[in-house]
Order: structure tokens, then sequence, then C-alpha cells
């Protein structure tokens, strides 16, 4: 037999000393207890039969220290009181025993000094942790705001031994006191160290390793909103009413998630042999394997996780509403806050202390109503007050029926997703079970846990967190993140992005290796019943599809390489979709852990972006289409017309590769269509409505000035060109496409003014009308100065194409500045082959393909075209690099 | 002991991981770096903005291994990280005097 080293025998004044028999013994009593009580969790499974098992082996061991070292005082004028979770009866086994000594003044504290000391070494001896603090009753009632902790753990004292009226005056007088006086500090107090203890979790529930204890939606969270009932009880001098029965359905599902807690961190704690709470995929399949906690016997570790991720979400809900509804205790700053927010209450939502109600308690029931309702969260940030919850659960049901999950879905569904808050609106919208009834191929992924070592959220929230790192993008303050803020802000049609990411990962929850052809196929269900017109719905099955394009790139290829740059850009094909693929790969990566997405990563994948983008304008004029050699871009139009095959490849011949890969095919057979019809008409005209935006399209016979006299006419109009590209045919058939914003509404607010619009354009190019005329009084309305606040930029680039010059000029968006350039290539007799026109806030970035009779331009031609640029664009000398 | 540094491009990471892996070792440490040998840096353009990059993104992998097992690694990691352009990286050796597992103390080889 082997004995450990016995530990010194500690005498006191008045003669306490430790009993190495009693320790001896105790510790053995324990020993077995604590076993039996094990053994009794692995047969029942039952964890808060554990807790109050092991705290009532602890109440006999502590009561016994007591009657041994404290029998000879008597038991006047101190304590002994649990506090804590010993308080509360909920001891786990490993749990730390929180030990108060209740002294009636400084006297009595330093009479017990010794005897409290021997009480903790035989505990400790005994193989239990003891946290023992010894205060008088006036530090008890004493508020010390550097350490609410201890006031918090008063709340949950229970009465051991010695002085039950000293105990009696500190439980029923002097902390109701306490807290009656400090209740808004303590509130408050409360409120900032939770949020402190969510963001060391990254406010989410959802991570794949949780933490049972202080992570959102653990036991930590159980006890916050116990504190707070109890403190606005006290506060407001009524006993603290404590979840105890299943009087209702709330109370019922937070007793079941503390019991689902309960019963797993026992498991924990048993598994680990020590206090750790945290729960590893290994624990996860032996809880799924064993059925702990379930009611119904074992399960896939999947669905173990479900279950916890469901009691996790009540538990963070209530919390976080009960925390909401204190927060009249909080800073005036915060409560001005609040009360600006409620100004955006309207006839269908009021919005009191941040959290938003129904005007009318029937409209819970509505589809149409609850979507508006979301979409008002989306754009407010405000969260759901406990009422509109409980209706919204109430009406579940009726609303899972009727949510329409058609194109009256995408109109609202393209509004939320576009706005600040999305993320927090759909993730309302899932935890009430109402994303799934209006997007079913969200349900594949909902709570799925994914076991690798890089992904730390379900894929569910992952998803949410994609959305929202890209709606955060403008309030970074990373430098390199800046740019992508910037380039999120170019976006036409940023809803196509956000909802590519809403789909990106479903696939992951069907059966197969290759996630992103199945997420691939659900997003191309949900686009089909939500109705979006075609080019929208192949832009997100695009997107969908190649999510991991870039980031494969970046791992796999030198993205310098020329050949690496190339292929990508082949695979992309336009620079739209190169902007929304590269912002939905920086949200994929940030949103899989917070670790992932470093500067270094950052800074590649701008690179990357930078070096794409730059090849889609270098490369414009390299390629171009030939009528002989099959393609498979001009293929898919020509299926679309098979009876003009030959027709059609004739209009594409000598096209660039671009234009087709930056229109769909419906666009490209509609061109053709206008050129058919060019010797009845011989200026084609297409204006349309895009996103807050007007398209012209125009097709014609190519002439001198043609892009000069378009854009002068659109300055003429008073419209702001913001994007345009021109291209020609062998033929010399031309397509230009203007986007320009109607700056006066000229067209929005009288219909009529479209056709006038047309025929002007029209009139001007055939020669009928004068484009001097209509400049004349724009230029009269346009003479204030513009602050130059972007220096101007020109660059000629001689070897990107084989028959012509390349010039970029970067410089400050005005009024007519297309106009004002393309005048002066015009008046140096330059022909513009194409043009990519791009607007970037207050930057203009054009690129032109320009010839001299047909040929390059010479070294004198650029010099003089630099001249009389830099004269018009207002710089006195030219600044060239 | 000895420790091998390579700084190799980050394209080359997952090849070289796997020939690693391949030839037996087990762990390593991986540094998301930035810099150039003669690789020098470039200029690139990005709508009318020069901008030049002088340090290039590169990985770092440090192993610690037997002395025996040394060429073989070092063998494995430069096939697998050569195209043979300029810019493949170096590999780095130095002696390692002591090797020591945290969680129980166990030294020399053994600890690798």
């Amino acid at each position: 037999m082997t004995t450990g080293p016995q530990p010194a025998t500690p005498a006191s004044p008045m003669g306490s000393v430790v009993d190495p028999a009693t320790d001896f013994a105790l510790r053995g009593l324990y020993r077995h207890e604590f076993d039996r009580i094990r053994r009794d969790f692995e047969a029942t499974g039952s964890g808060l039969a554990s807790l109050s098992d092991r705290t009532r082996l602890v109440d006999r061991l502590t009561l016994t220290l007591w009657d041994q070292y404290f029998s000879a005082r008597g038991n006047s004028g101190y304590a002994m009181i649990a506090v804590g979770g010993f308080g509360r009866s909920e001891l786990f086994p490993h749990s730390d025993i929180d030990l108060l000594f209740l002294a009636e003044d400084e006297a009595a504290r330093d009479v017990i000094k010794d005897e409290v000391r021997s009480v903790c070494q035989t505990m400790w001896d005994t193989g239990l942790r003891v946290s023992p603090v010894t205060r008088t009753l006036a530090d008890c009632t004493r508020f010390d705001q550097d350490n609410v902790e201890f006031t918090l753990s008063l709340l949950d004292g229970r009465f051991l031994a010695g002085d039950a009226g000293l105990f009696e005056r500190l439980h029923s007088k002097a902390l109701p006191q306490l807290i009656g006086r400090e209740s808004d500090v303590l509130l408050q107090s409360l409120s900032e160290m939770t949020q402190v203890r969510h963001q060391r979790f990254g406010n989410t529930i959802f991570h794949l390793e949780p933490n049972l204890k202080d992570g959102p939606g653990g036991l930590r969270d159980c006890h916050v909103s116990r504190w707070v009932g109890m403190i606005v009880a006290l506060g407001a001098g009524r006993r603290p009413e404590l979840i105890s029965t299943r009087k209702n359905s709330e109370h019922a599902e937070m007793l079941d998630a503390m019991e689902f807690l309960c019963s797993s961190r026992c498991y924990l704690h048993y598994h680990h042999d020590r206090d750790d709470n945290t729960m590893t995929w290994a624990t996860q399949e032996e809880l799924a394997e064993r059925g702990v906690a379930t009611k119904s016997g074992p399960v896939t570790p999947a669905e173990w996780m479900r279950l916890y991720f469901r009691h996790a979400k009540t538990v963070a809900r209530n919390n976080s509403q009960l925390l909401g509804q204190v927060s009249h205790g909080r800073s005036s700053l915060f409560r001005s806050f609040q009360h600006w927010r409620s100004r955006v209450s309207n006839d269908e939502f009021s919005v009191v202390d941040g959290r938003v109600y129904f005007q009318q308690a029937s409209d819970a029931r509505e589809a149409m109503t609850v979507l508006h309702l979301f979409t008002f969260i989306a754009r407010h940030g405000v969260a759901l007050s406990p009422e509109t919850e409980r209706r919204l659960n109430d009406a579940h049901r009726r609303l899972a029926e009727t949510m329409p999950q058609d194109r009256h879905l995408w109109q609202h569904l393209r509004e939320l997703l576009g706005l600040p808050h999305a993320a927090e609106a759909l993730r309302t919208m899932h935890s009430l079970g109402l994303l799934t009834p209006a997007v079913p191929e969200f349900e594949t992924i909902d709570l799925l846990v994914l076991r690798d070592l890089y992904h730390r959220y379900t894929v569910d929230e992952h998803t949410f967190m994609a959305i929202d790192v890209l709606h955060q993008l403008k309030n970074n303050h990373l430098i390199c993140l800046q740019p992508f803020a910037d380039l999120l802000l170019e976006l036409e049609r940023p809803e196509l992005l956000f909802l590519a990411l809403l789909l990106h990962d479903t696939g992951k929850g069907l059966e197969g290796a290759d996630h992103v052809q199945s997420s691939r196929q659900l997003a191309a269900a949900t686009v089909k019943r939500m109705q979006l017109c075609e080019e929208d719905a192949q832009t997100v099955c695009f997107l969908v599809a190649g999510h991991l394009e870039i980031s494969s790139t970046l791992r796999r290829r030198d993205i310098y390489d020329p050949v690496a740059i190339r292929e990508l850009a082949g695979k992309i094909g336009t620079s739209e979709r190169l902007k929304m693929l590269t912002l939905m790969t920086l949200a994929d990566i940030k949103a899989v852990n917070p670790e992932a997405l470093t500067t270094w990563k950052a800074e590649d994948l701008w690179r990357l972006y930078a070096g794409t983008a730059t090849y889609f304008v270098r490369s414009a004029d390299k390629e171009r289409l030939d009528a002989e050699i099959s393609n498979e871009p001009a293929e898919k139009v020509a299926a679309l017309l098979p009876a003009r095959r030959e027709a059609l490849l004739q209009f594409l011949d000598g096209l660039p590769q671009r234009y087709l890969l930056s229109h769909s095919p419906e666009q490209v057979a509609q061109h053709f269509t206008m050129a058919s019809h060019l010797g009845a008409e011989p200026v084609q005209l297409g204006l349309r409505d895009t996103s807050g935006q007007q398209e012209l399209t125009l097709v014609t016979a190519d002439r001198p000035g043609l892009f000069r006299t378009v854009a002068g006419i659109l300055y003429g109009w008073g419209m702001d060109i913001t994007k345009a590209a021109a291209f020609s045919n062998r033929s010399g058939i031309v397509v230009d496409s203007f986007f320009f914003k109607d700056r006066f509404r000229t067209l929005e607010l009288n219909p009529t003014e479209r056709e006038r619009f047309k025929r002007s354009v029209r009139e001007i190019l055939m020669g009928e009308a004068w484009l001097d005329s209509l400049l004349e009084s724009r230029l009269k309305a346009d003479q204030k100065p513009v602050k130059l606040t972007v220096e101007t930029r020109m660059r000629y680039d001689d070897e990107c194409s084989p028959r012509s010059t390349l010039l970029e000029v970067v410089t400050q968006d005005r009024p007519g500045l297309l106009h004002t350039i393309s005048s002066a290539l015009t008046s140096e007799e330059c022909s513009i082959e194409i043009a990519l026109i791009d607007t970037e806030g207050p930057l203009a970035h054009d690129v032109f393909y320009i010839t001299c009779d047909g040929k390059k331009l010479t070294a004198e031609q650029m010099r003089s075209i630099e001249w009389a640029l830099s004269t018009e664009l207002g710089d006195a000398l030219p600044n060239s690099w | 002991m000895t420790k091998l540094e390579a700084v190799i491009q980050p394209a080359k990471f997952e090849a070289v991981k796997d020939a690693l892996l391949e030839i037996g070792v087990e762990g390593m440490t991986v540094t998301e770096v930035r810099g150039h040998g003669r690789q020098k840096g470039h200029t690139e353009f990005y709508r009318g903005r020069e901008y030049t990059v002088d340090l290039l993104p590169k990985v770092k992998i440090e192993v610690v291994l037997p002395d025996l097992m040394v060429d073989r690694a070092v063998q494995a990691m430069a096939n697998a990280a050569r195209t043979g352009k300029i810019g493949d990286g170096k590999i780095f050796l130095s002696r390692v005097d002591e090797a020591i597992r945290i969680r129980n103390d166990e030294r020399g080889e053994t600890a690798l």
C-alpha cells in the first residue's frame, strides 16, 4: 500500500485541528458517493438528478466539517452559505464549490479565520475544489462596481450552517436593499459582461465545437436570465419568481433546454474527468451514440447537434429578450439611440426600445406582412419583441402554408438582401422556422455541422455570416478590405450576389461528394421558382457553381502567372461577374472562422482580382470572333435562332470575344435581329430599365464620330453615363451599349418622353437634327466648374492589340465627360474601335482601342491626343505614367 | 536533428505537403509570408494606377527531422516545389540541439 504525502496538521489558538482520520474518512465517503452518482447518471442519463445528488453530497460534507470545526464556537455571529452553482444546487461533477463564510462583523471574521482554513483545507484534501470567501455583513451590502460577480453570486445564496438569523438579515433585508439601490447598474454590468462573453465566441451559438457553459446559448446564459429576473423583481420590491414549472410553452422550452444542457455538461465532466465544457467532435459522437439527453435513444452526431442547437437557440433567445427588456437601465446615450430608433415606426410596425411590434395583431398571420417585417428588420437592425415573436410562433403553421415561394418572394427578398442588417433578418426568419417555408432548399443545411478542422460554424450560420461580411465591409477599419468595400458599391446587381451567397452551400446538406454541383442544382430550382429573368438566373447559378474557382486559383496557381490569369478570366467571362465572384470568395473565406481571412489572403485575393480585371481590359481587342471557327458562346446564341445560324455567324464575325461574354445569348440574338432590320431602319435603338439605370442599345452602321455623337446626345438630355461599351464587327456594324442615370428623372416621370428621347437619338444620328442645338442649353446649365479630386491620368498600351492602340483615361467624373473625351479623339481624327467605359464614384475609368486611318497611333499622334485631352480635362500639363 | 525551413510558392504548398506526408513527415509548421529573392518584384496596373509588387506571397514550411530523414525530405520538397522558374524558393537547413514534447517532457528525436 502506498500513501501520499500527509498534509501538515494546522492548529489554531482555539484548538481547531484538521483530523487526518476525518480527512481520510471523508475522502473515502466522497469518492464512494461520487462514483455512485456517476453510475446513476450513466444508467439514467439525468443531468439534473446528478447535480442535485452531488449538491446533497457536498452539503453533507460541508455540514460535517462545520460541526467538526465550529461546534466549539456555537453558531452566533457567523454562517456558512453556499453561493454560485453550489447555492443554486447545480453542482456539476467537477464544478468548484463556492462558499461564503459570512461574519457579523470584523471581529467575528478574525475569530473564525482558522476554522475557515481548516474546513477549506479538508475539503481540498477530500478532492473538492473549494473557492471560499469570508465577508462581513457590511462587506456584502457594499456595492463594488469592479466586483459585480460577488453581488451576483449572493443572489444564489443558500444557507448551510451557522447563524440562520444572520443569513436572513443578508438574504431578506440587506441584499434586496442593495439590489433595489443598484439594480440599474447591475443590469447594465450584467448586459456588458454578457456581451463581452458572447464576443469571445463570435456572437453566435453555431460553433462546431461549442462551449456548453460560457458560449452563447450555454448555461451561463441561463444563469444570466435567472439573475436578470431576480434583479428586476428585487428592484421592484417583489419576490423573485424562478422558472420551475412548465406553466407555458416558453417555460417548458427553457426547462427542456436547461435539462439538455445539464445532462450534456455532466457527461463532459465525467468524460474529461475535469471541468472542461467544450463539446469536441469526439464527445459529440459519444453523446449521440449513447443518446445522452435525447429522450429517444441513440441518434447520429448530426442529429444530436441539431438538438443541441435548437435548445441553445431557446436559451439565447430568452437571454436576448430579457436583456433587451431591461435596457431601460442603460446609459442615456444608449437610451437616446433607442429612442431615435423608435422614430422608424410606420403604419405596420412600431419600435419601442429597439424591439419591433405589429401595429395590428392580426398582421402576424399574413405572410406578406411578415415578409415586410423581416425587410423592416433588415433595414433598421431592430429585434423582435417577445410579443411579436409569440404571435409569429402562434401563427407559424398558417405562415408556413401561405409563405410565397415565387416572384412575390423574390420581390421582397431582393430588397431585404441588399439592406444593411439582412443577415440578422434572415437569421431571425430562420430561427422562427420561416425561412425554409420560403426557400425550401435551405432546409438541407439547417443546423448542419461540418466535421473538419477549418469550419467553425454550422453551414446555415456560415451562410448568414458570409452575407453579413459583405454588408459590414463599409464599416471595416482594415486597409486590406477597403478595396473590396469599394468594389461592392460598384456592383450593378448586388442582390444577385447576396442570393447566390444564400444558396452557395445548400448542396452540403445533400448526399454526394460535390457540394458545388448540388448547390448549383438547388440554386437553379430556387431561381426558377422565384421566376428570375433568364439573365439573372444564369448569373446566380454561375456564382454558386463557381464560388470556389478563385479560391482554387489562389491556392493552386501563381497569381502573377499570365496563363493562370487568362484561364481564370476565361472561366469567369465578364468583369461584372469577376467582381461578384471576388466578393463572394472574400465573404466565403471570412465567414469560415474569424482567423480564416488573413491580411495575406485578402491582399492576394485583391491582386488576383486586379490582375484579372486588367486582363479583361487589355485583352478586349486580342480575341475576335471568326465566323469560320466554332465558338461555344456563339453556338449558344445560334441555338436560339437555328434557322438563321449562318447569318448570325456573319453578324458575329469580327466582334471581340468580350462582346459575347458580356451579353447573354438572348441579348446577342436581339442585337442580331436589330442588325437584320438595318435595311428598313438604319438606326436601331433599344431602351430598357436596369435596376435604377437605363440602358440604351444602339445597332447601326459605323461612321466617323458616332460614339462621340451618342455620348453628346445623352449629355444633351441631361443623362449621366456610368458605363458604356462599344464594339463593331467586320462588316462595320456597331453594337453600342450606354448605361446612364437619368439625372432629372425625365424618362421616369414622363413616360411619353421615352419615345421623344429615342426619336431625338435617331434624328441626330440620321443627320435630321443637330447635336449642337441640343448641347447648347446643357452647356449653359453646366457651366459651374467641377471641383477636381481625381488626378487625370492617361496611358497608352501599344502591345495589347494587334491592330489598335489602347488609351486608358482615369479622371474625375463630371457631366458630359464621355462626350468631351470622345470629341477630343474625333477631332484628332481617331476612330474608336472598342470603348469600355466605367465609373466608380467620382472616378471615371475609360478605355478606348483607337486607330488612325485604320492603323495604330504613331508617337506623334499619341502626344497630340494626350495634349488635347489634358487641356480638355482641366489639367495644365499631361500627367502620364 | 535538423530543422528545414522551406520558403516556396503558395501554389506549390499542397504538393510539398503531400510529398512530405508521403515520406512519413507528419508534423510541420506553416506560415503565410511575403518576400523576394532574385525574383525581385514587378509592376502591376489596375485602373490606371500603377503599383509595385516587391514583396511576393510565399509560404514558409518548417519541419524538424531526425538526421536520417533530412536528405529524403529535402529531395521531396525540392522536387515538389520546383517549376524551374525564378521564384521557386529556397530550403534552409540548421542544426537543432534539443526537442522537448511539452505534454510528457520527452526529449530528443522521440519528441519529434
